[in-house]
């Protein structure tokens, strides 16, 4: 399964917002996108995104004070 | 589609950085996206120029905000570069350029169009959110 990684740590809004759409460009669909971010409001942006481009929000966590966001591109 | 239309009238960055924040990010969302540049905001899209001045009100935060801009958030040259990839239209103010004796040639060359109020209301008409800032 190919899971694209973008950091967006230390990023704040728009900031992970423009790394994504950026990674995702060349992106097939059926892939993961994993997410590394530290802004609080990243998961719901994310989210929001996600549904408003047609990608699914998979799920998030928070790991070692870090979320991880995951969204299938679609 | 989700529209927004933006007035930007000034080119402090404490006004542009908002605007360029929801621009981007609403164009970054598949929506359809335009800032209208008049009046101050019009210096601001000049080649050879960058916008600098942070309102005196809040002088206190200045270091603090200069130094995130291109580190936490991307500079509002890059929410133009990636908005505009994903569709947000830029436009200069034609009043504002007679005003301010600005040329067409001395614009940016990723402004889109240079419009009066009619056709920016025009297009602003159906828009979801319009904002003034």
């Amino acid at each position: 399964m190919n899971v694209l990684v973008v950091d967006a740590r230390y990023q704040s809004c728009p900031g992970p917002l423009l790394k994504l759409i950026e990674a995702v460009k060349e992106a097939k669909e059926g892939s993961i996108v994993k997410i590394l971010a530290t802004d609080p409001a990243a998961p719901e942006d994310i989210r929001n995104w996600a549904e408003s481009v047609g990608y699914k929000f998979m799920d998030y966590k928070m790991v070692n004070g870090m979320y991880e966001i995951y969204v299938e591109v679609r | 589609m989700s529209k927004l239309s933006i007035i930007l009238s000034s080119e402090r960055l404490d006004r542009l950085y908002p605007a360029l924040i929801l621009a981007s990010s609403a164009a970054s969302m598949g929506w359809s996206s335009e800032v209208f540049f008049t009046f101050w905001a019009l210096l601001a899209l000049r080649k050879g120029y960058e916008p600098s001045k942070l309102s005196s009100d809040y002088s206190n935060y200045s270091e603090e905000f200069r130094g995130k801009v291109g580190t936490s958030f991307p500079s509002w040259r890059e929410m133009v570069r990636i908005g505009r990839e994903k569709g947000l239209k830029i436009y200069a103010c034609s009043t504002t350029m007679d005003i301010l004796g600005v040329k067409k040639e001395d614009l940016e060359d990723f402004v889109d169009g240079i419009v009066g109020a009619p056709t920016f209301l025009s297009k602003a008409k159906n828009s979801d959110i319009v904002l003034f800032i």
